[in-house]
């Protein structure tokens, strides 16, 4: 079931790729590929926490800010040093992992419905974001991010794409032969019958959220390596991006199915889709308009509740 | 009766404490007490809130989420600003559009069985690229008539329209259609099961947010006397806060759309309350994030309370 | 006695006058399991109807198709003879006059009684607005038309007992004089003076002319009410009589003759207690004691809600105990998790598979391994040799889906390999203590059989087992020993085998005649 899900996202995504190399010759070539796929990358990292928490029937509403926070931390305590590098990347990603325990513990522990837990604290990042850093006025706003995670991107073949790769892997091998990957799947089929096989249902729930948002703070470095410097609202187009992608990939809404596989597929199919479109020089609102409705194209393919019967 | 009372009373409370803080920080500061003036302001700055947070209720009371509010207030924005000022004969066509929107997002999530957070993320895409052809940068205006009707900014004509907004939404709760919102919210496939026609119902609820969206985006342009295609956006948020703040339940099936009036008002006067005790305006969604998980804690622990009670 | 068994009803009633109800040729699948093949059924206005068959028999699904909840994936309806197979709308149906009261889909917990009586017919006033505050009156108004004078129309649905809940749903269905009724196991949850109550009014409907249908468990209300019986087996009419006896309706049920159901008890209790509980308040248990013995199955009846429920949760960590002492080969033991439960060798098999037990889109062995992953776990990771050698010999042992891979997804079994699936799970956990809830509900009558004889060889390794059935048959035949649960109190012992279930019947409604 969920692997035929996972056929359709990739079989959607050499149709795209295959349509625009008809239209626009050059648009597989490696160059191009090579572009969209670093493009997707940061797509796939988001996609991978929201998937996680997608899985258990949750959603994480806080991806913007959080990532846009980690950017934000990571530039101003690097200074764009190479030594300071390391302990940038940990207090990023510390801080995504904050968050995001935050939000497991309010939606496990004190029932807050994920919807308002998450969207809740997306609002209290983005005023810690704005605020501390002045909106990004403060002496180091400024800063540029360290040249080695600059360097990801260099190259024929860019190290952000092998750190894509990591991520994939983790991914399968953390859903598939892990025996928390076995009770997240059951907690996401269904949460009673877990608890009563003894799966410690809260404990998986805070875990994943925690993941999401340690997930949300890798591209939010990738970002701003990426760009060289952090700017405000980074991380807005990602909400859309992360949820966008998981369901293209085949991940149900209702949690308990899904691989991330798909969500690369995903990825790259939305990416691809973007891409095709500038290079048709579809204008801004074109684009958004084609966008929502190719998902919702996809959705009716095979996102649609079971009928009533 | 009651009861009745203690499931609405959270978003009344919440209401009557941001009032007090308000009243306290703005003597504070100000050295006197809030003039007619400031009323006003904040009735008229409310009003397109309110008008989201009444239809969002109504979605949210069928166990459903409607995202695509942004959009359809976007697009209703753009529509507005852009012809109302040919001839107001327009304005029925926002309506007609914004009802159109939400009974396209009602048909999708009823018939078509797709999820409606899912839905609506899509069509607010698609009615945030509508809204930008039809307005590619922000301009735009509303002849003065219309907006010494809606919003006058000398007398409290917005008074009347909230009062209206109430009054709808006191008729609507008292129809069939309003019993069955709630029926539908509590547990579809029983209701299903005792004859409610649930996706016939649920049609008109995104139709009705829509409605509501459009009737936001009105009030909206009278009040800034422009638009902006992007103006919706953070209605997405604020509607979803003030519909959880009012004590509507997110489960669906319990709670008031008055309650997310109360709330729409008290998210509103938050940002009074930061501005007049000196807090930097950047940390002001910091505050509205706090303001929303707390609102639904203390939403859960009264739950939690009454039952107890009720059990003891 | 007329011999209609030969003929599928629809047909053989055809020629006569106008049926109420007709259904002929229906099929329907739940994902791999075929709930109903082939099934006819007709029923004539001015009847009641009982509808008879085990669980898993196929009649709660017939009922669903008939009020139009599901579509038939093949076959016809027929109201009053007008086609209605292709309509899948209950409301559609309501305005035909079928009303049904359902065993699970029941009243809308968040609305009020009077709000659920009042749904779709609300008092209104000027302006044709809903008039709330005529809601109460005219909610105890219907209350009092049928002599319920002890539930309050303004509580809200949620905060009614079981029991109060069932009859605020029969009101609401009866109220609405429709032409006809379709009550599906209306009295499970009753008391005796409420079942007579009941029987009263259908006795009412069935001679203003209406068609009453109804199941139950008791064959003793289906012989007191019952015009006619129809037998349902395996998803499919087997036959409808004007009389039937409770002997030849369990032979056409079962497909067995009515002796030899049950295999004989031949093992004996161990001295050795293996679980001991004392003064359990927790739920609706007001106080249990009891002594669990090893190679005991040691029976829990009574009356549907009398706190079976919360005995078996609390004891498997799922529900908190307010008060009580709960020991385990003789010592104290705290057990405040179903990880502390299953780690002391604590298993439970709940009823409602599909809601408690199973992960219906996952493969048969992530289900069987669910309870005993950090068994196979080594840094983190699944040992899937030793789980797939571990859960192949578990299968073998079941007979689970006959030979075929462990891969497949549980949802393609049939009800009886499902359950089989539930208890194959705790059987790898080596429990010592079996709490077994209700563990043959819909479940066919081979698979039931080789439950049976499953739960006596687990006796007999020395294993104690706590059991619980809605069937109380079971519990007569099967037990060592049975305790009669009333008002969340042990009201009798009665030493097993009891045989004659009657005889726990009496035991769970002795001095309930006031209630």
């Amino acid at each position: 079931m969920s692997t035929r899900r996972v056929l359709y996202a990739l079989g959607g995504t050499v149709a795209v790729l295959l349509v625009g190399a008809i239209l626009h010759p050059g648009f597989a070539s490696w160059s191009s590929l090579r572009v969209m796929l670093v493009v997707a990358s940061f797509t796939g990292f988001v996609a991978a926490g929201q998937m996680l928490v997608v899985l258990v029937g949750g959603i994480d509403l806080s991806i913007p800010w959080v990532l846009n926070g980690a950017a934000i931390v990571l530039t101003t305590s690097s200074l764009g040093q190479t030594s300071r590098a390391p302990l940038a990347i940990v207090l990023a990603l510390g801080v995504g992992a904050l968050v995001g325990l935050g939000n497991g513990l309010g939606v496990a522990w004190l029932g807050v419905p994920a919807v308002v837990m998450t969207l809740g604290m997306n609002g209290v990042m983005q005023g810690l974001t704005l605020g501390l850093s002045k909106g990004l006025t403060c002496a180091s706003c400024g800063s540029y991010a360290p040249e080695p995670l600059r360097g990801l991107f260099d190259g024929a073949l860019p190290a952000q794409l092998f750190l894509w790769a990591g991520v994939g892997l983790f991914m399968t091998v953390l859903l598939t032969l892990t025996t928390f990957g076995r009770r997240v799947y059951a907690v996401g089929v269904n949460p009673r019958a877990a608890f009563l096989s003894g799966v410690g249902v809260r404990g998986v729930t805070v875990a994943l959220y925690t993941l999401s948002g340690v997930f949300a703070a890798l591209a939010g470095i990738a970002l701003v390596a990426y760009g060289g410097q952090p700017s405000l609202g980074l991380g807005d187009p990602y909400l859309f991006e992360s949820i966008a992608a998981v369901v293209v990939g085949g991940v149900s809404i209702l949690g308990g199915r899904g691989h991330y596989l798909g969500v690369i597929a995903g990825s790259l199919t939305l990416v691809a889709v973007t891409t095709f479109l500038q290079a048709q020089r579809v204008p801004e609102y074109g684009r958004l308009m084609i966008y929502g409705l190719v998902i919702l194209a996809i959705l009716f393919a095979y996102g649609r509740e079971k009928a009533h019967d | 009766m009651r009861e009745a009372l203690r499931r609405v009373s959270i978003g009344y409370l919440v209401l009557a404490a941001t009032a007090v803080a308000y009243l306290v920080v703005y003597t504070s500061r100000l050295g006197r007490f809030p003039t007619s003036f400031d009323y006003l302001s904040i009735l008229n700055t409310t009003l397109p809130l309110v008008f989201v947070a009444i239809g969002q209720s109504l979605v949210v009371l069928t166990g459903g989420i409607d995202l695509s509010v942004g959009g359809m207030v976007s697009v209703c924005v753009a529509v507005t600003a852009t012809t109302v000022s040919s001839s107001v004969f327009w304005l029925v066509v926002v309506l007609a559009l914004g009802t159109a929107c939400g009974a396209l997002n009602g048909l999708i999530v009823a018939y078509g069985r797709i999820a409606p957070i899912l839905t609506t993320l899509a069509t607010l895409s698609i009615f945030t690229g509508l809204a930008l052809r039809v307005m590619p940068v922000p301009g735009g205006s509303i002849p003065q008539e219309v907006r010494l009707v809606l919003t006058n900014p000398a007398t409290p004509t917005g008074l009347i329209w909230l009062g209206l907004a109430v009054v709808g939404w006191l008729v609507l709760r008292r129809t069939r259609f309003g019993m069955r919102v709630y029926a539908i919210g509590s547990d579809e496939a029983s209701a299903r099961a005792v004859g409610v026609p649930a996706a016939a119902v649920k049609l008109k609820v995104y139709a009705l947010s829509g409605l509501c969206s459009a009737l936001a985006a009105v009030f909206y342009v009278s009040t800034t006397t422009s638009g902006d295609a992007n103006a919706g956006n953070p209605f997405i948020l604020t509607s979803i806060a003030s519909v959880v703040v009012g004590g509507v339940a997110f489960a669906g099936g319990r709670g008031s759309a008055l309650g997310a009036v109360a709330g729409a008002v008290a998210l509103t006067l938050v940002i009074d309350i930061l501005f007049f005790s000196g807090i930097d305006p950047l940390y002001q969604s910091l505050f509205q994030g706090l303001f929303l998980v707390v609102a639904v804690l203390l939403g859960t622990v009264a739950a939690l309370a009454a039952r107890r009670r009720r059990q003891a | 006695m007329t011999e209609t068994s030969s003929m599928a009803p629809a047909q053989q009633e055809s020629g006569s006058q106008t049926l109420a109800v007709r259904a002929s040729g229906v099929d329907r699948a739940f994902g791999g399991v075929q709930a109903l093949r082939d099934a006819s059924f007709a029923a004539r206005p001015g009847e009641i109807h009982a509808l008879a068959g085990e669980n898993g028999a196929g009649k709660s699904t017939l009922i669903k198709v008939l009020c139009g909840l599901i579509k038939a994936d093949r076959g016809t309806v027929e109201i009053f003879g007008t086609e209605v197979s292709r309509v899948v709308e209950p409301a559609a149906r309501r305005r035909m006059g079928v009303a049904t009261a359902f065993q699970e889909l029941s009243l809308l917990p968040d609305l009020t009684v009077a709000e659920n009586l009042l749904l779709e017919n609300p008092p209104r006033g000027r302006l044709g607005l809903v008039k709330r505050r005529g809601l109460g009156p005219a909610a105890e108004e219907i209350l009092g038309r049928y002599g319920v004078d002890d539930i309050d129309p303004r509580a809200t649905a949620a905060d009614l007992s079981v029991a109060q809940r069932q009859v605020v749903e029969l009101v609401r269905v009866l109220a609405g004089e429709p032409r006809v009724v379709i009550l599906d196991e209306p009295t499970a949850a009753l008391a005796d003076r409420q079942v007579e109550w009941l029987a009263g009014h259908m006795r009412q409907l069935r001679d203003a002319g209406s068609c009453v249908i109804f199941t139950s468990h008791r064959w003793r209300e289906i012989e007191a009410l019952a015009d006619r019986v129809t037998v349902f087996r395996n998803g499919t009419h087997v036959a409808t009589r004007d009389t039937l006896s409770e002997a030849e309706a369990v032979t056409l049920m079962s497909g067995r003759s009515f002796a030899g159901a049950y295999p004989e008890l031949t093992t004996v209790p161990q001295r050795e207690s293996a679980l001991r509980v004392k003064g359990l308040h927790s739920g609706r248990l007001h106080g249990v004691d009891l002594d669990l013995r090893r190679g005991e199955i040691l029976g829990v009846g009574g009356l549907a809600g009398q706190g079976q429920r919360d005995l078996f949760l609390t004891l498997f960590g799922a529900q908190k105990a307010r008060q009580g002492t709960i020991t385990l080969d003789g010592k104290a033991v705290a057990i405040r998790s179903t990880k502390d439960a299953i780690r002391a060798g604590i298993a439970y098999v709940p009823e409602d598979r599909k809601a408690e037990g199973l992960f219906l889109p996952l493969s048969i062995r992530d289900n069987i391994a669910a309870a005993t992953l950090s068994r196979r776990n080594t840094a983190g990771f699944v040992r899937r040799g030793a789980e797939r050698t571990a859960v192949g010999s578990i299968v073998d042992q079941l007979s689970i889906g006959k030979g075929r891979s462990t891969n497949r997804a549980v949802d393609t079994l049939s009800g009886g390999n499902q359950q089989k699936v539930v208890m194959a799970r705790w059987l790898l956990t080596d429990a010592r203590i079996l709490l077994l809830f209700d563990v043959t509900r819909g479940v066919d009558a081979a698979t039931k059989h080789d439950i049976y004889e499953l739960v006596g060889k687990l006796a007999a390794q020395g294993r104690a087992i706590l059991y619980y059935s809605s069937e109380t048959e079971e519990i007569a035949h099967l037990c060592h020993r049975v305790l009669v649960l009333r008002e969340g109190r042990v009201a009798a012992e009665l030493a097993g085998p009891v045989g004659d279930a009657e005889r726990i019947v009496a035991a769970s409604i002795k001095e309930n005649h006031d209630a």
